[in-house]
C-alpha cells in the first residue's frame, strides 16, 4: 500500500472531520441538555446551506464570513422548535419525541424543496478550488480553514459553557434537571437557547462545508444518521466526545475508503457503532453508563 | 367491543366487490402496513423496545422468498415461512445483543438502525443477490406462485395477514406474556425484583416480531415484483412502520390498524391534492406537521384517546 | 409520425379549421385520450424526475397543437400526472390511481424499481404501458418470457429506451472508435461509480462490455463509493495514485460535482475523462455549477439528436419552459414516449388495449428525436433495439454530441488541454 495514500487519506479524513465535530457537538449538546434526540439535526444542517448559496449569491457573501449569520438564524429556528414543539414533549415517552423530531425533519425537507427545488447547489467560494502542496501530499485549503474554524467554534462553545453564567447554567440544567430548578435556573429558558446554540452549530457546519459539499434537500437524512453514529461513539452528551468522536469516524471512513472498496466505508462507521453500544455504550470519551 | 370488531371485519370481507382497482389498492396498503405495524407493535409497543430498524425483517423476508422462487423454484407459499425464519434468526441476534447489554431508549434505536443499515449496505454489495440492480420477479399471475390477477386477491391476503397478526397479538395480550411485556415497558427494575426474566420476555416478543415481519417481506416481494437493498433495507420503510403503530397507539391492539386506517387514506388524498396543483414536496411537509399535531395533542395515539372519548361521553 | 411532412399537413389541417372557424369546433368535439405519467417528482430524483414530466406535457401541448389524434376525430390528449416519491409501493398505488381515473396508456417511471412495480399493473388491468426510461433488462424480459410460456396472454409493457446491455457496448464502441480517430492509445482506465442502482449496473455492464470487446485498453481498478458520498478526497487520490489514462466515472449529480472539484484540486492528469454513461456531467445546472470544471468531459449517454431540425425547436421551446435548462436525456426521452404513443394510437383508432398492443408491435417511426440506430422499432422482448447512446462532450459550456460521426455536431478535443 502506497504510503503517501494512507498519509493523504489521514489528513482528508481529519480536516474533513472537523465538520462531522460541529455537526456531532450539537447534537451531543441538546441530547445532554433535553434528553431529546434531534431526528431533524441534518435537514437543519441542509438550510444553513441553503442559507450560505442565498448569502453567497443574493449578497456575494463568502460562506466562510456569512457562517454567522447562518448560525444566527439556525439559532432562531432552534430556539423557536424547542418553545413551540419540543417543551411540551419533554416527558413524554421516547417515540413520541422521535416521531414528533421527524415531523419536523419532513417539514424542513420538503419546505427546502418546495423553496430551492430539487437541483445539486453548491456555493462558490474564493477558497473553493485552492490547494497547498506539501511534498507529494496536498491540503484542501478550503477543508483547512472549514477544520480550523470548526475547531474555534467548539473552543468558543466551551468558553461559553464554562465561563458564562447562562454556559453554566445550560451545564447546571444537564446534570440536574430538579437542582437548576431548586436553585432558581430558568430551566424553559435555557432548554431554549441550549437547543438554539445546538442548532447553530449543524447551521455553521452546513455553512462551512457548502463550499467543499454540493447538497440536495434529501441530503439531511444521511447528515442525521452521521451525526447519531459519531455522539454514540464518542459518547452521548458529551461535548470531548463528539468533537473526537468526529475526528475519529471521519479519519476511519477515509481510511476505509484507503484499505477497502470505499463503497463499503460506511460500514466501517456502523460497525464502529455497534461494537461501541455493545462494550461501551458511553462511548470512548463519556462518563458513566447508558 | 367483539361485535364492532366482528362486523368491521365482516364489513371489510364483503366490500371488495364495491370497490374500484385504486381504491383496492389503498385498502391493500392499509392491510399490510397495519400488518407490519402490528407485528412491530409486540416489541415497540407492548415491550416499549423501539426499534427502527424492522425493515431489515421485511428485507430478509422478501430476499430470502424472491431468491427461493427465482433460483430453486420453491413456491412462496414456502418460502414466505423461511424468510420470517430467517428473520426471526436475525431478530433474535439483535434482541439477545441488545437486551443482553442491556441499551434502552435511544441506544437501542440505533443498534436497530445500525443492523439494517449494516444489511443494507451488504445486499448492495453482494451481487449473488443482484446488488444495488436488486432482483426482478416475473409477473406471471399464477396463484401457486404467490401472484395473483386480480388485486383482490391481494386485499384478501393483506387482510388476512393483518388480522392474523392482530389474532396473535390479543391472544398474547390476554396471557401472562402479554401483562410481562406491559410490565416491563412501564418499569423493568422492578419487574426484575419480582422474579420476571425481563431479558427472555423481550427476546420472545422480538422473534414473534421480526418472523411476522419477515412474512410480511414475501407480500412486499410478490406484490411489487422488485427489491433494491435501498428500499426494503433503508430507513424511511423502518420509519413508514412505526408510524401507524405510534400514531393509532402503541401498544394496544387496534392502534396500528387505526393508524393505518388514517395514516394511508391521508397520504394518497395529500399527495393527490398538492400534484394538482403543483407543488412537489408540499404534501410531505402536510404529512409532517400532521406528525407533529398528533404527537402534540393526542401523543397517547389515537385509539387510546378515542376510547377515553367515548368512555367519556355517557358520564357527562 | 410527426415529419416534416405530416407537420406541414396538420399545421395546413389546422388553419383550415380555423378558417372555417366556430362551427368546425362545435363538429369535431374531439373526445380525450388519458395518458397517465408516473415520474419520480419529489425525493432525491426530483430533479429528473420533473425534467420528464416537463418533457411529456411539452410533447402531449406539441401533438395537440398539431391537431390531435386524427384518426380518432382529432382525439386529444391529456396527462394524468403521478408522482413515485421514489418509492415502489407508491409506484404502484400511483399507477393504479392514474388507470382509475382513466388512463389509457401509462409512462414512466425512470427507476427500474419502481417501474418494475407498475409492470404488475399493466398485465392486471391490461393497460399498455410504455416505459420511457429505465435500463434493467429484466424489466421488458420478464413479462416477454411470461407470455412465452403462457402465464400471461399478451404483453402490454413496452419500452423505448437503450437496456444497461446496449449502454455497456456502446460506450467501449464509441471509447474505440474515438480513440482510433484522435490516434490515441489510453490504455489504463480507471472506473469509480455510486453504489446505486445506476452505478453499479452501469459498471458491471462496461466491465463486461471491456471483456467481450477486448479493446485494446483495460479497466485496471473499479472504485465503487456510496452513493451519498460526502467526501470522495481519498477515493480520487486513490484514483491519482493509479496514474490511470482515461477515468470512467458513474455519478449522481451531487458527487459529479465533488469528484471533479477533487479531481482539479489534487491536479489529477488524465487524457480524458469519459464516462460510460451517467447523470450528472451533462444537466445545464451542473454546468453552472462546475463552469470550466466540466469542459472536456465525455458521457456515453442517450441524446436528443440535434441534427434533427425538429429536435432543435424543442428543445429551444424546452429551454424556455424549464427556465433554461437542456433538453437531455430525461426530457427527451419522456417527450419521445408521448410521440411513440401518439403514432400508435394514430395507426391503432382505437384505444382498445389490444388495438394498441398491435399497434406498438407495428411501431416504424422514422427520424427519432433521439441519437439512435435506426427508426423506432420494438422487437420480441418488447425494446426497441435501435435506442442507443450518443458520446456526448462539454465543448465550450454545452454538451454537444462529437460521436458517432453521423449524429456529431463538432468535432471532439481529446486528449483534454492540460489545465
Amino acid at each position: 500500500m502506497d504510503p503517501t495514500l494512507i498519509g493523504q487519506g489521514l489528513l482528508n479524513g481529519l480536516l474533513f472531520g472537523g465538520v462531522y465535530s460541529l455537526m456531532a457537538v450539537g447534537l451531543t449538546l441538546i441530547f445532554g441538555v433535553m434528553r431529546v434526540v434531534n431526528f431533524a439535526h441534518g435537514d437543519m444542517m441542509v438550510w444553513g446551506m441553503y442559507l450560505a448559496w442565498l448569502l453567497a449569491t443574493r449578497a456575494g457573501v463568502d460562506p466562510y464570513a456569512g457562517f454567522l449569520v447562518c448560525a444566527a438564524a439556525l439559532f432562531v429556528l432552534g430556539f423557536a422548535v424547542q418553545r413551540a414543539l419540543v417543551d411540551r414533549i419533554l416527558d413524554a415517552p421516547h417515540e413520541m419525541q422521535i416521531l414528533l423530531m421527524l415531523g419536523v425533519a419532513l417539514v424542513l425537507e420538503n419546505a427546502a424543496l418546495v423553496t430551492f427545488g430539487p437541483d445539486p447547489h453548491r456555493v462558490r467560494s474564493a477558497l473553493g478550488l485552492s490547494t497547498l502542496w506539501v511534498g507529494p501530499i496536498f491540503v484542501d485549503v478550503a477543508r483547512l480553514v472549514t477544520f480550523a474554524v470548526a475547531i474555534a467554534l467548539t473552543f468558543v462553545l466551551y468558553l461559553f459553557l464554562f465561563r458564562t453564567d447562562l454556559g453554566k447554567a445550560i451545564r447546571a440544567a444537564a446534570d440536574n434537571t430538579y437542582g437548576a430548578l431548586v436553585i432558581g435556573i430558568d430551566v424553559r429558558r435555557v432548554y431554549a437557547v441550549a437547543f438554539g446554540i445546538g442548532a447553530a452549530c449543524v447551521g455553521a457546519a452546513g455553512a462551512l462545508v457548502s463550499a467543499v459539499l454540493p447538497f440536495q434537500p434529501s441530503a439531511g437524512l444521511s447528515a442525521s444518521v452521521t451525526s447519531f453514529n459519531i455522539v454514540i461513539i464518542g459518547g452521548m452528551g458529551s461535548l470531548l466526545g463528539a468533537f473526537l468522536g468526529g475526528l475519529l469516524v471521519s479519519v476511519a471512513e477515509s481510511l476505509g475508503a484507503v484499505f477497502l472498496a470505499p463503497s463499503l466505508k460506511e460500514l466501517v462507521s456502523f460497525s464502529l457503532l455497534i461494537l461501541i453500544l455493545l462494550f461501551r455504550p458511553a462511548g470512548l470519551f463519556g462518563k458513566g453508563a447508558a | 367491543m367483539r361485535w364492532a370488531g366482528l362486523v368491521g371485519v365482516l364489513v371489510l370481507l364483503a366490500l371488495p366487490p364495491f370497490l374500484d382497482s385504486y381504491v383496492t389498492t389503498i385498502f391493500i396498503f392499509i392491510f399490510f402496513y397495519g400488518f407490519l405495524g402490528q407485528a412491530w407493535n409486540l416489541v415497540g409497543g407492548y415491550a416499549g423496545q423501539l426499534s427502527l430498524g424492522h425493515a431489515a425483517f421485511v428485507g430478509i423476508g422478501a430476499y430470502t422468498a424472491a431468491m427461493l422462487s427465482m433460483k430453486a423454484g420453491v413456491t412462496p407459499w414456502l418460502g414466505m415461512f423461511a424468510g420470517g425464519a430467517l428473520a426471526a434468526v436475525l431478530g433474535a441476534a439483535i434482541g439477545y445483543l441488545g437486551f443482553r447489554f442491556r441499551l434502552r431508549g435511544f441506544y437501542f434505536v440505533l443498534l436497530t438502525v445500525a443492523f439494517a443499515e449494516v444489511c443494507r449496505i451488504v445486499a448492495l454489495n453482494t451481487e449473488a443477490i443482484g446488488g444495488a440492480l436488486g432482483l426482478y420477479i416475473t409477473f406471471t399471475g399464477n396463484p401457486r406462485q404467490f401472484q395473483f390477477q386480480d388485486n383482490r386477491s391481494y386485499y384478501y391476503i393483506a387482510l388476512a395477514l393483518m388480522l392474523g397478526a392482530t389474532g396473535i397479538v390479543t391472544l398474547i395480550e390476554r396471557r401472562r406474556f402479554g401483562a410481562y411485556l406491559t410490565a416491563i415497558r412501564e418499569d423493568e427494575t422492578a419487574c426484575e425484583a419480582l422474579g420476571v426474566n425481563a431479558f427472555k420476555y423481550k427476546l420472545l416478543a422480538m422473534i414473534v416480531s421480526s418472523f411476522l415481519t419477515g412474512i410480511g417481506g414475501t407480500f412486499y416481494a410478490f406484490y411489487l415484483f422488485s427489491l433494491q437493498p435501498n428500499t426494503v433495507f433503508g430507513i424511511p420503510l423502518s420509519v413508514e412502520i412505526i408510524i401507524r403503530p405510534i400514531i393509532g397507539g402503541a401498544g394496544t391492539v387496534l392502534g396500528p390498524i387505526l393508524g393505518s386506517f388514517i395514516l394511508s387514506p391521508l397520504a394518497e388524498l395529500s399527495r393527490f391534492y398538492f400534484a394538482k396543483a403543483g407543488w412537489s414536496g408540499a404534501h410531505l411537509m402536510v404529512y409532517g406537521v400532521l406528525l407533529i399535531g398528533v404527537v402534540l395533542f393526542v401523543p397517547q395515539g389515537a385509539y387510546p384517546y378515542l376510547r377515553r372519548l367515548f368512555a367519556g361521553r355517557p358520564k357527562a | 409520425m410527426v415529419n416534416r411532412r405530416t407537420f406541414l399537413k396538420t399545421t395546413g389541417v389546422a388553419a383550415g379549421a380555423a378558417a372555417l372557424g366556430f362551427p368546425a369546433v362545435l363538429r369535431a368535439q374531439p373526445k380525450e385520450i388519458k395518458i397517465g405519467a408516473v415520474h419520480p417528482v419529489t425525493g432525491p430524483l426530483a430533479e429528473i424526475g420533473q425534467a420528464c414530466r416537463l418533457g411529456a406535457q411539452m410533447a402531449v401541448d406539441a401533438v395537440n397543437a398539431a391537431g390531435g389524434i386524427k384518426s380518432m376525430g382529432g382525439a386529444r390528449l391529456e396527462l394524468i400526472l403521478a408522482d413515485t416519491e421514489n418509492k415502489p409501493d407508491v409506484a404502484r398505488a400511483e399507477a393504479e390511481r392514474v388507470i382509475n381515473a382513466g388512463a389509457q396508456i401509462i409512462t414512466g417511471a425512470f427507476h427500474s424499481g419502481q417501474t418494475a412495480a407498475m409492470v404488475p399493473v399493466a398485465q392486471q388491468k391490461r393497460v399498455p404501458f410504455l416505459i420511457d426510461i429505465s435500463a434493467a433488462d429484466p424489466i421488458t424480459l420478464n413479462v416477454a418470457e411470461s407470455v412465452k410460456k403462457g402465464d400471461q396472454k399478451v404483453q402490454y409493457v413496452y419500452r423505448n429506451f437503450p437496456t444497461t446491455r446496449i449502454f455497456g457496448l456502446r460506450a467501449v464502441q464509441f471509447m474505440t472508435e474515438v480513440f482510433r480517430e484522435a490516434k490515441v492509445s489510453p490504455k489504463r482506465v480507471v472506473l469509480m461509480y455510486t453504489n446505486d442502482l445506476f452505478g453499479q449496473t452501469q459498471a458491471r455492464q462496461f466491465q463486461a462490455a471491456v471483456k467481450e470487446k477486448n479493446p485494446g485498453f483495460e479497466i485496471v481498478e473499479a472504485i465503487p463509493y456510496p452513493e451519498n458520498a460526502t467526501d470522495l478526497s481519498t477515493e480520487v487520490s486513490r484514483v491519482k495514485a493509479l496514474k490511470p489514462d482515461i477515468l470512467a466515472p458513474v455519478t449522481r449529480a451531487t458527487t459529479a460535482i465533488l469528484m471533479l472539484q477533487e479531481l482539479a484540486k489534487q491536479r489529477v492528469e488524465l487524457m480524458g475523462i469519459i464516462s460510460p454513461g451517467t447523470p450528472g456531467l451533462y444537466e445545464a445546472g451542473q454546468i453552472a455549477q462546475l463552469k470550466e470544471l466540466i469542459e472536456y468531459v465525455m458521457d456515453c449517454v442517450p441524446w436528443p439528436n440535434y441534427k434533427n431540425p425538429r429536435t432543435q425547436k424543442v428543445a429551444e421551446e424546452y429551454a424556455k419552459r424549464s427556465g433554461g435548462k437542456n433538453f437531455d436525456t430525461n426530457s427527451g426521452y419522456s417527450y419521445e414516449a408521448i410521440l411513440v404513443m401518439a403514432d400508435v394510437l394514430e395507426r391503432a383508432k382505437s384505444t382498445d388495449p389490444d388495438a394498441i398492443v398491435d399497434a406498438i408491435k407495428k411501431t416504424n417511426l422514422k427520424d427519432p428525436l433521439m441519437v439512435s440506430g435506426g427508426p423506432i422499432v420494438f422487437n420480441e422482448v418488447g425494446d426497441n433495439p435501435n435506442a442507443s447512446t450518443a458520446m456526448v462532450q462539454i465543448l465550450g459550456q454545452k454538451p454537444v454530441v462529437v460521436w458517432p460521426k453521423d449524429a456529431a455536431a463538432q468535432k471532439f478535443v481529446l486528449p483534454r488541454p492540460k489545465a
